[in-house]
């Protein structure tokens, strides 16, 4: 179980590093690789496991949306899951100990448990950010399309 | 990292009177987008920022709003820029103008707390949050004031 002291760095890092890289990682899917913001269904389903604070049935459910065989108008829902597990499995293979060293201290023994309760904190903010930003990308582009259609039916 | 905490409160409190203009106008926004039917809205924005650890809850928190109800994204005609929603100005107001303003009032001639340990860098993140908490409070407050003249639909 994680002590104050790596759940005030859990805080510290959410504001400061995973809140701008969540936004930066929808940003870069909706504008750079032109992918849709993930759907509303994909999206509950996301942040109600990463909510349960299970780091390895979160991960198997990104893994197993990652290999599903999407239909064609659904493919970006697997890009975002792909750069969602290369996000998290860089973190649990090296931020976590080397960047945000939350594993300073901890015993080889209780290294795996407590590497999976960090990442199921890390995870869940960076879900919450990533939800966040998702939503409000989506807003805005159906107030785009909403504004388009409009112009159109004027002229 | 010796903080006197007086000395940081007074310096928030100092900030506080410098962005009243500011907050008075993010207020107006809000009972002119919200009116007096979404008053638990602003409840909850208070909430959030009266309760969290973090920064982010509340940036988090505007951007659902945002996304969910349409009146978060309505625009306030008399605004410098009367294009933008009252969630957009509301948030950029706290992630870039509330944080140029901690980095001011951490600066060496404040309180003079750096960034380069953990702790220092807990520190700006509380005094941070109590710049945002106070901000919001004075939104809130002018909101009420705004809605309880007559901007009551």
């Amino acid at each position: 179980m994680p002590t104050l002291a790596q759940l005030q760095k859990v805080w510290l890092l959410s504001d400061t590093v995973l809140y701008p890289e969540a936004v930066a990682f929808i940003r870069k899917l909706v504008r750079e690789q032109e992918c849709d913001p993930l759907p509303t269904s994909q999206v509950a389903g996301l942040l109600s496991i990463a909510e349960s604070l299970r780091y390895d049935e979160l991960y198997r459910f990104i893994l197993h949306q990652r290999e599903r065989n999407w239909p064609p108008g659904k493919r970006d829902i697997k890009t975002f899951y792909t750069a969602l597990e290369e996000v998290l499995g860089v973190m649990r293979r090296k931020r976590l100990k080397d960047e945000f060293r939350l594993l300073d201290g901890v015993s080889a023994g209780e290294l795996k448990q407590e590497t999976d309760a960090l990442m199921a904190l890390l995870a869940r903010e960076f879900i919450q950010h990533l939800v966040a930003e998702n939503g409000l990308v989506a807003a805005e582009l159906a107030d785009q399309h909403a504004h388009q259609r409009s112009s159109r039916r004027q002229v | 990292m010796n903080v006197d905490m007086l000395k940081v409160i007074r310096e928030v409190s100092i900030e506080a009177e410098d962005f009243y203009e500011e907050a008075v106008k993010l207020g107006n926004h809000a009972a002119y987008a919200l009116k007096a039917r979404h008053r638990s809205q602003m409840t909850g924005l208070e909430n959030i920022a009266e309760s969290t650890f973090k920064t982010s809850d509340v940036f988090d928190y505007i951007k659902k709003q945002t996304a969910r109800f349409p009146q978060w994204r309505q625009a306030d005609p008399k605004a410098r820029d009367p294009n933008q929603g009252f969630g957009e100005r509301l948030k950029e107001h706290l992630e870039k103008k509330l944080a140029r303003r901690l980095a001011a009032l951490c600066g060496p001639r404040r309180l003079n707390i750096g960034e380069a340990t953990d702790e220092e860098r807990q520190m700006r993140r509380q005094i941070y949050l109590l710049l945002i908490r106070q901000f919001i409070r004075q939104v809130v407050v002018h909101y009420e004031y705004q809605v309880s003249l007559g901007n009551k639909k």
